[in-house]
């Protein structure tokens, strides 16, 4: 067990961000999403930003702020200020949540709660009609949940036991054997996420090499195509880092040699920056701010004519 | 006495000048004379401080000025101040209508003769003033500026279009139930109509009230001319007859379907026995207001002035009742527009009749039957055998009628050219003659019988909300029989195309006329056609399902055309009809963005349980105007007998009885908000209960009332024949002759209301945040001095629709308590009230008149649609799903209205948006909720039509159980379409 699993994981809960009901664009159907909070990449683009820490944290959007001050009254460490261009300084802040719990808007929130099996599974079972009529189901996604195998392992078994559509999304780094014997069994469809084929490209953008990654995904889905399931390559399309032409080739050979020919490609969204400040973290620059064009998504997908393309 | 003024002297010098002109120049002279001599009457004017007082008196032809107000002056215009007096002499008609919309100018006394001082004042000063209202409309940048005299720039869309994934059971003769082949290209005829409906403008139309007007004069009204009273059926009988005998018959160029409701291309009916006189102060003014302008010819002004208007001053529902009743204090609480308003006022309307008898007898056969029922009847019961004799006149009308469209038709057919139309002609000549006289035998027939009548039914009843029913189930047996003489899939390919324009046709002559809106209804009703009121699907009265061949075919239609009226609402029995049905539904409601609206059948029947109806009269509801379920042809349910304000005893409770906007201490004292009359919560609950029952017992009487009305003014003998119970009874529907009776309410602010009280509960009571007294303060403030207060209400109380059972129990006591209480009343036809959760257009309407609420809601923002809950109650469409699935059917027996606001994103297919509308709305039902309807547009669109009308002219929106072009609604409504939640799909 790694430090950031100690921290994400508590007598038995989680530490989740979201359980976020009627998506519709994690899988098939109508879906709850539980995103866990925690990775280990580090993606210089990731469009979750408040998924990547494995521990609780505070958020402050001034957009949502009414000038109260009925935070600066509470807080005993004195890290509010409004002189404070981030408002919060979280060197200070024990995250006792006092501010939060005072605040009569959704200014200061806090960012990720521990919960156990339980909670879960009830904000998931109110969904289960949905599922029922729409065959939708359940994604884990993040954030990274094989973080937190052996939490999403029972958490799994109970959503299969209520013959629920399981589906995990994931960036592939993870240990291959635990997650063979703890996910896989529970799992009918894999979104697994491949950024960038060169490994020095990859620790580079996102923290750690490719390899463990490309390799699990060779054996995975060896094994889904084994047992008739899906799993589906997802490639983020990030101008001049993802979205290159060598890149997205390698990728490109790399699936055909594994017999692999449907892939989703997921254009660029640049909202995910402006998530950036209510974190307390600067805005980054050297990445795009813009959408992309039709023209560059289509000269992306000209690279995977053989696939079938989500 | 409070000192007289400067405006005092200003209005006295006014109204002097006006009496001048009247006394002694010849082209106003003019019109202080009716056909019934001259016009006398008198119309006082004063501020509510009384430093004004001048009265204006018109008798024997001449004008004068008095500056003192008789008691016994015919009418009252009461100002808040002196600068609401100002703005009265400087804005256009319908503006003053807003001035009395919103408290600032009262008007006491016969608001008949308000209108005819609104159109002598006119005569002065309507050149200025349609200057300025063709200046507004120039600026006005969006959609309110509906100039229809520009050439229509409607694209056809071309939608995509499912197959049927599976058969229908009920679908025998159709290859692909969801008919995916065909599309509107296919019928140049209803293309052209169409064209036509987005393009024409509404014209007033003289006809009926001139026939009537005329008959009435001729023959008297309360009295024969011998001078023995006479019964009202009787007269409306023979009046009846004599319109329908010398209406002019007119067959629409190109259609299959013969008869129009007005003279007419697009005709706006007029009824001056209900509302149609408040049309009198714009008739001048009327071709150019910014919201559904009509044209009106100088013909048709003069005749309204002159021989119409003068007749029913005081034959109209209101004033009969302010006469006889001495203008009571539930009608005084109508008049000012903000806690309640009564439909009965213009409609009773809002009935389905048994056209299935009509298709199987035939009129000849349904008088042959009260002729049968006349022998019968040899007791010495003079009312019964006077009711079925005003019966048989109208019967003989409605035949005379369809003989005079066969002999038009023939004689258009002997001088036609085209051969095709000619043969088209030929054969509706055949067809007129045959129906609706004698039994149909023919789609073709049954049609143009339903229509034929359908035009009766609104020559005698306001159109507001009459509705046709369950037209596939009634059809069906005739398309079928239509088949079955058929032979060959090609000739039988031929026929099914040949019935879809049939029904084309069919829709489009709905479209032919428009209730008369006074523009104060534009404000209060936006938007809003007849509501003809289709329902499709469902069960049978045996309990089978009833989807069929014809239920697709008017899907069909209902996608080609896209258009509001008729109102298409589609049953749906989770247990007994198909899934290719449901998805059928969720498909052309994706297609038109906003039709059909989809019924829970099974749950719709259950909230109706405690009136023990025969099951199988129950499996026969139809929607009725908006959703409310009436039972077909033997049920006069006046299902939207009242739109009523809940919001308001809310604001009553707050201010300890006391109507803010109205400034009235016109409730009953239930306690001050400052001085801790109200201990705990259920204090508070208590003191809004008593606020509501205050309410809801002066809507009741004024209900009674206006029934009893209805039943000496606007009998209804001809709509009568064709409910059962009304013959056999020798009774007529008015007066309670039809074998079920209820009167159906529309209560309006039910999010906002459990809201409220949730906010109460939690920050006053609860956690103590804030007192009730700083609550109403910020009410009366507008939230402006209490942000934090705002924020919490906001964002820390648990809302209706965000998954908390706390405040859905609350929104279930609150729906308890008013069906309990209205269900104790009793109506004048001696039936029960029923509860109903929807809002036409209210919610915007009433929410304009309504302060700030502890919400959150601001000053003047309109209330959810229906039941709808806030936009902000939470980020997920299925919290709001299973709460309002979670109220109690029981409570809601007048059924609900709930919006659900989606757009297909561009990532999805059509498919996949259709899957999704599908699943929420399967699951909705499932779950146990009544009524759900989608509006499958983006705010972005939306946005888009307010800047660039003309691009929209066809967008269909749904506002709380009907349908309208987006870009004709007042901003208000427009504002809070794109204010509503809206989910991706």
């Amino acid at each position: 067990m790694n430090d950031d699993m100690r921290n994400a994981t508590e007598n038995g809960k989680a530490l989740i961000f979201e359980v976020k009901g009627n998506s519709l664009d994690d899988g098939p159907g109508i879906r709850t999403v539980v995103f866990f909070k925690g990775c280990p990449l580090s993606c210089l683009w990731c469009h979750n930003p408040e998924s990547k820490k494995a521990l609780p944290e505070i958020s402050f959007d001034p957009e949502k702020c009414v000038g109260c001050d009925s935070c600066l009254a509470v807080c005993p460490e004195g890290a509010l200020d409004r002189a404070n261009p981030l408002f919060v300084d979280r060197t200070r802040c024990t995250l006792c949540m006092e501010c939060a719990r005072v605040c009569p808007g959704t200014a200061l929130s806090p960012v990720g709660r521990y919960l156990d099996i339980a909670e879960v599974m009830a904000e998931i079972e109110k969904d289960l009609p949905f599922f029922q009529t729409s065959g939708g189901g359940v994604t884990l996604s993040g954030g990274e949940p094989t973080l937190f195998m052996g939490f999403a392992s029972r958490l799994l078994s109970r959503i299969k036991d209520k013959g629920i559509h399981a589906l995990l999304e994931t960036c592939g780094f993870f240990d291959f054997s635990r997650f063979m014997v703890l996910l896989y069994p529970h799992l009918d469809t894999i979104y697994y996420d491949l950024k960038l084929f060169d490994p020095e490209e990859h620790k580079c953008f996102c923290g750690v090499s490719s390899e463990t990654i490309l390799k699990n995904f060779a054996e995975l889905s060896a094994v889904c195509a084994r047992d008739n399931r899906e799993i589906l390559p997802r490639i983020p399309l990030v101008p001049g880092i993802t979205a290159t032409r060598e890149n997205l080739g390698s990728i490109a050979r790399f699936l055909k040699g594994l017999n692999v020919l449907k892939v989703a490609l997921l254009p660029y969204n640049p909202l995910w920056l402006s998530k950036l400040p209510v974190l307390g973290q600067t805005r980054r620059t050297g990445l795009s701010e813009e959408w992309m064009t039709g023209a560059e998504i289509e000269e992306c997908r000209r690279i995977f004519s053989d696939f079938r393309v989500v | 006495m409070v000192q007289r003024n400067m405006a005092d002297v200003a209005t006295h010098m006014a109204l002097q000048t006006m009496a001048f002109h009247f006394n002694y120049l010849p082209r106003f002279r003019k019109y202080l004379k009716s056909d019934d001599g001259w016009i006398n009457f008198s119309l006082g004017m004063r501020t509510e401080q009384g430093n004004v007082r001048q009265c204006i008196i018109f008798r024997d032809g001449r004008a004068r000025v008095s500056s003192d107000i008789p008691d016994d002056v015919d009418t009252e215009m009461v100002f808040s101040d002196n600068g609401t007096l100002k703005d009265m002499a400087s804005l256009p008609p319908n503006e003053v209508l807003n001035l009395v919309l919103k408290n600032r100018l009262i008007v006491r006394g016969n608001l008949v003769f308000a209108q005819l001082f609104s159109f002598f004042i006119t005569l002065f000063v309507k050149g200025k003033i349609i200057n300025m209202m063709k200046k507004q409309a120039r600026q006005c940048p969006g959609g309110s500026c509906s100039d229809s005299t520009q050439p229509a720039t409607r694209a056809h869309k071309i939608r995509p279009q499912l197959k049927a994934p599976s058969h229908d059971p009920g679908a025998v003769y159709l290859d692909d139930p969801y008919l995916s082949s065909y599309s509107l290209a296919d019928f140049p005829r209803l293309e052209k109509f169409l064209d036509i409906h987005f393009t024409q403008k509404p014209v007033i139309c003289h006809e009926r009230p001139l026939l009537l007007t005329g008959w009435f004069r001729a023959n008297g009204f309360e009295k024969r001319p011998d001078g023995s009273p006479w019964v009202p059926e009787l007269r409306q009988g023979y009046a009846f007859k004599h319109l329908m005998e010398n209406r002019k018959p007119i067959i629409r160029k190109d259609d299959l379907i013969a008869g129009t409701t007005t003279a007419q291309e697009i005709g706006v009916v007029l009824y001056p026995d209900s509302h149609g006189t408040m049309i009198w102060g714009e008739l001048f003014t009327t071709p150019f207001r910014q919201l559904f302008p009509y044209d009106i010819s100088d013909e048709t002004r003069e005749i309204l002035h002159r021989s119409v208007f003068p007749f029913w001053v005081h034959r109209n529902f209101k004033e009969w009742v302010r006469e006889k009743y001495d203008n009571p204090l539930c009608q005084s609480l109508d008049d000012r527009f903000a806690v309640y308003f009564l439909w009965k006022t213009a409609a009773l309307s809002h009935t389905v009749i048994d056209y299935p008898r009509l298709l199987r007898l035939g009129a000849r056969g349904i008088i042959e039957e009260i002729r049968q029922e006349l022998l019968r009847d040899t007791g010495e019961d003079q009312a019964k055998k006077d009711m079925l004799q005003a019966m048989i006149l109208c019967y003989e009308g409605i035949i005379a009628y369809a003989r005079n469209l066969a002999a038009q038709a023939a004689r258009e057919a002997g001088i036609e050219t085209d051969e095709r139309r000619k043969a088209e002609l030929e054969r509706l000549a055949q067809v007129c003659a045959r129906v609706p006289e004698h039994p149909s035998t023919t789609l073709e027939e049954a049609l143009n019988a339903i229509w034929i009548h359908w035009v009766g039914v609104h020559m005698e009843n306001t159109n507001a909300g009459f509705s046709l029913g369950r037209m596939d189930q009634w059809l069906q047996p005739f398309f079928v029989a239509d088949l079955k003489k058929i032979r060959g899939r090609k000739k039988r390919g031929d026929y099914i195309k040949r019935a879809i324009e049939l029904v084309g046709c069919f829709y489009m002559r709905c479209t032919d006329h428009l209730p008369l809106i006074p523009d104060i209804g534009n404000y209060l009703f936006g938007g809003s056609s007849s509501d003809q009121a289709i329902t499709l699907g469902g069960v049978t009265p045996e309990g089978k399902d009833a989807v069929n061949d014809m239920t697709y075919i008017f899907l069909k239609v209902t996608e080609m055309l896209g258009i509001r009226d008729p109102n298409v609402n589609a049953r749906y029995h989770g247990e007994i009809n198909s899934e290719t049905y449901l998805r059928r539904l969720c498909e052309v409601n994706v297609n038109t963005t906003s039709t059909p609206s989809i019924h829970n059948d099974g749950m719709v029947m259950a909230s109706l349980r405690e009136f023990d109806y025969p099951p199988e009269h129950l499996r026969d509801w139809a929607a009725t105007g908006c959703v409310e379920p009436t039972l077909s042809g033997r049920h006069i349910g006046h299902t939207n007998c009242m739109m009523f304000n809940m919001v308001a005893a809310l604001e009553m409770a707050m201010y300890n009885g006391r109507h803010p906007l109205m400034r009235w201490d016109a409730g009953p004292r239930t306690g001050r908000a400052d001085n801790g009359s109200f201990p705990a919560f259920d204090d508070f609950f208590q003191a809004f209960c008593a606020q509501l029952d205050f309410l809801m017992d002066n809507a009741c009487e004024y209900n009674r009332l206006l029934g009893e009305a209805h039943s000496v003014l606007r009998p209804t003998p001809f709509i009568s024949g064709l409910i059962e119970g009304c013959v056999a009874k020798g009774r007529d529907a008015t007066k309670g002759g039809a074998l079920y009776n209820s009167s159906g309410t529309a209560c309006i602010g039910l999010a906002d209301i459990t809201d409220s009280l949730m906010a109460i509960k939690k920050l006053v009571y609860d956690e103590k945040e804030v007192t009730l007294q700083e609550m109403r303060e910020a009410m009366e403030t507008n939230f402006a001095q209490n942000s934090r207060l705002h924020a919490l209400v906001l964002n820390k109380v648990p809302l209706f629709g965000s998954g908390s059972p706390e405040a859905v129990d609350m929104a279930n006591r609150i729906t308890r308590f008013i069906h309990d209480r209205f269900g104790a009343h009793t109506n004048f036809r001696g039936g029960r009230y029923t509860a109903g959760f929807w809002s036409m257009s209210n919610h915007v309407a009433f929410g304009t008149l309504t302060g700030a609420l502890p919400s959150g809601r601001l000053a003047g923002k309109p209330f959810t649609p229906g039941l709808t809950p806030e936009a902000h109650a939470s980020k997920s469409l299925l919290d709001n799903i299973r709460d309002v699935s979670l109220l109690e059917a029981g409570n809601m027996n007048n059924n609900i209205a709930f919006n659900v606001k989606v757009v297909p994103s561009a990532k999805e297919s059509h498919q996949e948006a259709v899957d999704h509308v599908y699943s929420y709305a399967r699951t909705y039902c499932d779950l146990g909720g009544m009524q759900m309807q989608f509006n499958v547009v983006s705010s972005e669109t939306l946005r888009d039509a307010m800047e660039h009308p003309e691009n929209y002219r066809d967008l269909m929106v749904r506002i709380s159980g009907y349908n309208a072009y987006f870009v004709t609604l007042n901003r208000d409504m427009q504002m809070e379409l794109i204010e509503r939640a809206e989910y991706g799909v």
